[in-house]
């Protein structure tokens, strides 16, 4: 491809992702049915555009965390059994724990608190395995997603705990944590936060040192057992967040919810051009990932097409951005 | 990046050909479904495309969540977007689906639940379900009436074959139809067993109930399965003629209650019914009639399935 069009590629070379997220817009609005009253392109009207910021947010939540474990050189397999457990420990401790002494607004603030430092704790485990016994985290995490899993379903009896259809706290707590402006905002400042850390921060950079040659890294002198440790207690963490968003938005804290979450946030990490091997990738290609897959699916959703041609050309989507990517290294 | 653009290109191609070809003016009816991968939701689901194919006015536009309420949201919150003139759901669970359901009737779309409720009743137009006490009151009749034909009055001996007892679905079919035959009191239930609502437990137990029961008319299966069980049992003991066997449930296919019926295992079959064609009545009026003020709630009666009518059922 020679010519202004190869040059313009070669101008976005260095955004390659951005390039992508652009064609996905144009193909978006091409494809876009009119609204039937008004005679609007549906997929530029601000609600529309709200729903897709809204429905990404939750896997995009779990992608910034993953962003940093698939930089570091590992994966986190766990993350849909995280989010499984954090939805039921908040619904449990929100309907079933009621301490007389602590007012709503402090029985949700512990209630979300728990259950974060429950979920940070379990990647902080995995993490721990990882690091100190050298076993690969594709293998500690796969532990971590069957288990978890089950201690989910043990938590319930495998039942849904409703949450938010009475005047209690917990109607309190989803109510406001559901709204499209309070899912969109923690998105948005949680993607700033992560970008900030992984450019600005000395974490950051070793974050991607290990990523790129862990051994060399220890033999620098970095810390490389704690920094893994804190990777993927952070991805736990950001798992816990989005479960803690999944069951105020549905209502209630299903164990059984979750399931492949974690590969819907590998592929947007995937897209957003980071390496499956570490030391590349960053918060704003993640973001971009996210959106591509979120617009795309809006884009079938819309023109009614069947959902499993969606998974078909998501498939063809992954596989053509991981190829953008080597091609870039090579030329 | 040629081959990127290639695809794009020709996506945006085949996909703008549809849009061509697709009319703007037809009235627009989007079916949310919890999930498709059930028989019971697949044969919705071709029953929806089969009746609204027969409105040309109607465009019909179906949205399979794969049993995800996340999904089923998200799916509904566009299908909001696109302003259809009629939105069904057959909601995945009654908690999470309540709040997105109750959007779109405020967004002034008219919203069909279909068969399980959900939890604010609030949120939706009209729904659509069958009641499976009224199934069972069906059977009730039917099973009284038999034994009206058999004795000149209402007597005989009735044995119950239940599903998992506390379930829902069981104790109004149970109570449905001993509400009915408690009215006479020559009908007596000579003993019942629990059979979880499996085949093969049904034909052990029944086994059992032969050995101590000289006499039986009827055997009532709260399900297809556990009726032929039961009847499987009997024809062990070669004792399948002295009594009829009635089930519920009412599927078609080739294991299903109706080739049952029509193969003479089962003297009758009550469905319990798709709601489909409830909801395309009502939800055409709905769509072409701005006068027509459903109703909260609709009852779609079972169909009785007997032996005149199995062949022809089982035929659609």
């Amino acid at each position: 491809m020679n010519g202004f069009l190869g040059n313009t590629f070669k101008l976005f070379g260095k955004f390659r992702y951005m390039t992508g997220l652009v064609l996905v817009l144009v193909l978006a609005i091409i494809m876009s049915p009119e609204q039937r009253k008004t005679g609007d392109i549906i997929f530029l009207t601000f609600d529309n555009l709200s729903d897709i910021m809204r429905q990404v947010s939750e896997n995009g939540i779990i992608a910034l965390g993953m962003t940093l474990v698939i930089i570091s050189g590992g994966i986190d397999l766990s993350a849909g059994s995280v989010l499984a457990l954090s939805a039921t420990l908040v619904a449990k401790l929100l309907k079933q724990w009621a301490p007389q002494s602590l007012s709503p607004d402090m029985h949700i603030i512990f209630c979300v608190v728990i259950t974060l430092a429950v979920c940070a704790a379990c990647g902080t485990i995995m993490g721990s395995v990882i690091a100190k016994f050298k076993i690969q985290p594709f293998i500690v995490t796969l532990a971590g997603m069957i288990g978890l899993r089950g201690m989910a379903r043990y938590l319930t009896d495998n039942a849904n705990i409703d949450i938010g259809f009475s005047d209690d706290t917990s109607a309190i707590f989803a109510d406001a944590v559901s709204q499209k402006f309070v899912v969109i905002s923690i998105f948005i400042i949680m993607a700033v936060i992560f970008c900030i850390i992984l450019t600005k921060t000395v974490f950051g950079l070793r974050v991607k040192s290990i990523g790129d040659n862990a051994n060399a890294s220890k033999y620098a002198g970095l810390p490389v057992t704690k920094i893994l440790i804190a990777v993927y207690a952070v991805s736990g963490l950001m798992c816990g967040l989005a479960g803690i968003l999944h069951a105020a938005q549905n209502h209630q804290g299903s164990p059984n919810d979750g399931v492949s979450y974690e590969l819907d946030a590998i592929a947007a990490v995937v897209i957003g051009g980071a390496n499956m091997n570490g030391g590349k990738g960053s918060i704003i290609g993640t973001v971009i990932g996210a959106f591509i897959l979120g617009i795309l699916t809006n884009m079938f959703r819309l023109r009614g097409i069947d959902i499993n041609v969606e998974m078909m050309f998501k498939a063809v989507i992954i596989i053509v951005a991981v190829k953008m990517q080597t091609t870039d290294k090579t030329s | 990046m040629k081959k990127l653009v290639f695809v794009a290109l020709l996506l945006a191609v085949t996909l703008c050909c549809q849009a061509v070809f697709a009319q703007e003016t037809k009235k627009l009816v989007i079916f949310s479904q919890c999930n498709n991968a059930e028989p019971y939701r697949a044969a919705q689901n071709e029953s929806f495309k089969n009746l609204w194919s027969q409105y040309p006015d109607v465009e019909f536009e179906l949205m399979d969540a794969q049993q995800d309420n996340s999904r089923q949201i998200s799916q509904i919150e566009t299908a909001i977007r696109k302003q259809p003139d009629l939105l069904i759901v057959a909601p995945n669970e009654r908690g999470p689906l309540s709040a997105i359901m109750g959007k779109a009737k405020k967004a002034g779309i008219p919203v069909i639940c279909l068969e399980r409720d959900i939890k604010d009743a609030d949120n939706y137009t009209t729904w659509i379900m069958s009641d499976n006490y009224v199934i069972g009151a069906q059977a009730g009749e039917f099973m009284k009436d038999y034994l009206t034909k058999k004795y000149g009055k209402p007597e005989g001996k009735i044995v119950d074959i239940r599903g998992l007892l506390g379930v829902e679905g069981e104790m109004k079919r149970f109570n449905g139809a001993w509400d009915v035959m408690k009215k006479s009191p020559g009908i007596v239930q000579v003993q019942e067993a629990v059979a979880n609502w499996l085949q093969s437990k049904a034909r052990e137990r029944m086994t059992e109930i032969l050995r101590a029961q000289p006499d039986i008319d009827i055997v009532y299966g709260h399900n297809d399965p556990m009726a032929v069980g039961a009847y499987l049992a009997a024809k062990d003991l070669g004792r399948e003629k002295e009594m009829i066997f009635v089930g519920v449930d009412g599927l078609n296919g080739p294991g299903g209650g109706i080739q049952k019926v029509k193969d003479g295992v089962l003297a009758a079959s009550f469905t319990y019914p798709l709601c489909t064609d409830k909801a395309v009545e009502i939800g055409y009026k709905i769509i072409s009639d701005p006068n027509f003020k459903p109703e909260k709630q609709y009852n779609v009666n079972s169909k009785m399935i007997t032996k005149e009518n199995a062949a022809k059922l089982y035929k659609e």
